[in-house]
C-alpha cells in the first residue's frame, strides 16, 4: 500500500465520519481542519483509516502532519516500520 | 473482607457567573458547523473575588457544617488538588484548613498532575484511610481550579484560542472515610497510564498553551491503556458489562464521546446506534454539570459523579467506571459503588440550583473582565478588590454565606464570608 493509497482511504473516512463532504476529492496539500473538521472528527478519521489497515500504535505518534499528504506519508512509513 | 472506605460527602461549588459557550465561539470568529457534537453549553467564569481558595472553600464548607464536631475533629488530612496554584512553597490547603476551622492535627498539602490531581489527591486518601494508621481518621480532598487569563494581546488570544471555550471553573470537596455514603470504592481496582508528552500546559500563572489534537490523541491512547490495565488487575473486568454507570474526565462533553466511541470500537466492534444509545445512557447523565461550568480539571471527573448522582435512574447499588486523565499525562481509570442513597445525598445538596442563581455574563462583562484590571496576579505583594465592579454578579453571592477574596497584604491573601 502507498501513500496515495493511503489518502484514499482518509477521503473515504472523511466522507464517512463528515457526510457533507462525502464524494469530494482531496488534495495533498489540504489540511482536515482547514476543511472545517473539527479535532474530535479528525481523531475519528484517523482511527477509522488505522483499524482499515490494520495498524496498531498510539495517536500521539501520528501527530505533527499539518496537511492531508504528510498525514498520508507518516502513516506509510509507520506501517512500513510495523 | 476489605473494610468500606471511599467518599463520605461530595460537595460542588461551580462559582457567581457563567457564560455562554455558543455566544463566545461566535464572537471569537470560531468556525464550529457541528458546534452542537461538542456537547457544550457554558462555563463558569471566575470573578476577581473569586480564587482557588475561595472555589475551595464554598464547595467544603457545607461538608464541614454538617459533621459533628467530634466528626471534623477528625479531619487529619487536606489535600488540595490543583494546577491553579497561588504561590510555590505554601499550599491552598494552610488557607482552606484555617477557613473551614479544622484541627490543627492535620496533614496539610497540595498536589498536582493537571486534570488527573483531583485522582491522585483522592487515592492518596483511599490508601490513608486503608492503610489503618489512625483508625477513624477522614481525609477532605478538594479539587479546584479555574482559569483566568489576561487578554494581554492578540497573540495571548491566540495562544489560548483552543481552550478558551471549553476552560471553565469550578471546585469539587470529597470527605474520604470509611463510612462511604456517596462512593464505595473498589480496593485495588485501578488502572494507569502514562508518558512525557507536551499536550496542555500552563507555561505561566496567567497562560495556557496547547495543541488540540495532541491532547486528544494522548487522551484516548491512555483510555484505552488505562483501562486494560484496570483489566489486568480485576478478574472478569467487561468495560461494556461492569459498570451501570460511567464518567471520564470531561475538558468537553464531544472528547468524552470521541473516547467511549473509541473504546467501544476497540473492544466491541461496536456498531454506531449501539454506541451512541450506550453512550447516551451511561455517560450522557455524568455531562449534566460540566456542561454548565466547563472543564474544571482535577474536579471534573468529579463533578461528572456528581452529575450522574444528580440525574440517572438509580434504584439498587451499583457499580461506577471512572476514567480521570491529566496532561502531561497521567491517567487512571478506577470504580467504586453508589446507592440509592448517594443519589439522594447529592440531589438535597442543591448543586443545580446553585448553578442557576450565577449571573449570566454578556460578551461585554465578560470580555471587561479578562483585561483583569481588577485581577490578583501571581507573585502581586498588596492589592485590594473592589467586589462590586459587576454589580449583578456581585448580587448572584452575597448574603450567601460564600467565602470571597477581599485583597492581599504582604503576599498574604485575606477573604470574609459574606
Amino acid at each position: 500500500m502507498d501513500s496515495d493509497q493511503i489518502l484514499d482511504l482518509l477521503t473515504a473516512e472523511i466522507g464517512e465520519v463528515v457526510p457533507d463532504l462525502a464524494g469530494r476529492s482531496f488534495t495533498r496539500a489540504e489540511s482536515m481542519a482547514e476543511l472545517g473538521i473539527d479535532s474530535i472528527e479528525r481523531s475519528e478519521i484517523l482511527i477509522n483509516t488505522l483499524e482499515k489497515i490494520g495498524l496498531v500504535l498510539p495517536l500521539v505518534q501520528l501527530h505533527g502532519p499539518r496537511n492531508l499528504g504528510e498525514l498520508a506519508d507518516l502513516i506509510h512509513a509507520k506501517l512500513a516500520a510495523a | 473482607m476489605t473494610r468500606p472506605v471511599g467518599v463520605e460527602a461530595l460537595g460542588v461549588y461551580g462559582g457567581a457567573a457563567s457564560l455562554d459557550v455558543r455566544a463566545l465561539c461566535l464572537h471569537r470568529g470560531l468556525d464550529m458547523p457541528r458546534f452542537d457534537n461538542l456537547l457544550m453549553r457554558e462555563k463558569t467564569v471566575a470573578l476577581p473575588f473569586e480564587d482557588p481558595v475561595t472555589f475551595a472553600v464554598n464547595a467544603a464548607r457545607p461538608l464541614v457544617e454538617a459533621m459533628s464536631a467530634e466528626e471534623r475533629n477528625r479531619i487529619e488530612m487536606v489535600v488540595t488538588c490543583t494546577e491553579s496554584g497561588i504561590d510555590f512553597g505554601k499550599s491552598l490547603s494552610t488557607y482552606i484548613h484555617h477557613y473551614l476551622g479544622l484541627s490543627g492535627h492535620c496533614r496539610l498539602f497540595e498536589i498536582k498532575q493537571a486534570c488527573y490531581s483531583g485522582t491522585a489527591g483522592l487515592q492518596m486518601a483511599v490508601n490513608f484511610i486503608l492503610s489503618g494508621t489512625s483508625p477513624g481518621a477522614k481525609a477532605l480532598v478538594i479539587c479546584t481550579d479555574l482559569s483566568r487569563f489576561a487578554l494581554a494581546d492578540a497573540e495571548a488570544i491566540q495562544e489560548w484560542a483552543y481552550s478558551e471555550p471549553s476552560s471553565g471553573a469550578g471546585a469539587v470537596a470529597m470527605v474520604v472515610g470509611d463510612c462511604p455514603h456517596i462512593l464505595r470504592i473498589d480496593p485495588g481496582a485501578y488502572g494507569n497510564h502514562g508518558f512525557e508528552v507536551m499536550d496542555t500546559c500552563r507555561p505561566g500563572p496567567d497562560t495556557e498553551a496547547g495543541d488540540a489534537d495532541l491532547s486528544l490523541m494522548a487522551y484516548l491512547d491512555c483510555a484505552e491503556r488505562a483501562w486494560k490495565d484496570y483489566a489486568r488487575r480485576v478478574e472478569g473486568a467487561d468495560f461494556r458489562d461492569s459498570f451501570a454507570y460511567l464518567s471520564f474526565h470531561t475538558p468537553f462533553g464531544g472528547m468524552v464521546k470521541g473516547a467511549h466511541r473509541t473504546l467501544m470500537r476497540k473492544l466491541y466492534k461496536a456498531r454506531p446506534d449501539e454506541i451512541e444509545a450506550d453512550f447516551a445512557r451511561r455517560l450522557g447523565p455524568s455531562l449534566a454539570f460540566g456542561q454548565r461550568v466547563g472543564n474544571t480539571a482535577g474536579g471534573s471527573v468529579f463533578l461528572g459523579l456528581a452529575g450522574l448522582l444528580e440525574t440517572a435512574p438509580i434504584a439498587a447499588p451499583c457499580r461506577v467506571g471512572l476514567f480521570s486523565y491529566g496532561s502531561g499525562c497521567c491517567s487512571e481509570f478506577f470504580s467504586g459503588v453508589v446507592t440509592p442513597e448517594s443519589q439522594r445525598r447529592v440531589q438535597a445538596s442543591g448543586i443545580a440550583a446553585a448553578l442557576d442563581r450565577r449571573h449570566p455574563l454578556t460578551i461585554t462583562e465578560y470580555e471587561h473582565l479578562l483585561r483583569g484590571d481588577q485581577v490578583i496576579r501571581f507573585g502581586q505583594k498588596d492589592a485590594t478588590i473592589t467586589p462590586d465592579i459587576l454589580p449583578a454578579a456581585w448580587a448572584a453571592i452575597e448574603g450567601t454565606g460564600r467565602l470571597v477574596l477581599d485583597g492581599m497584604v504582604g503576599y498574604h491573601r485575606t477573604y470574609r464570608f459574606v
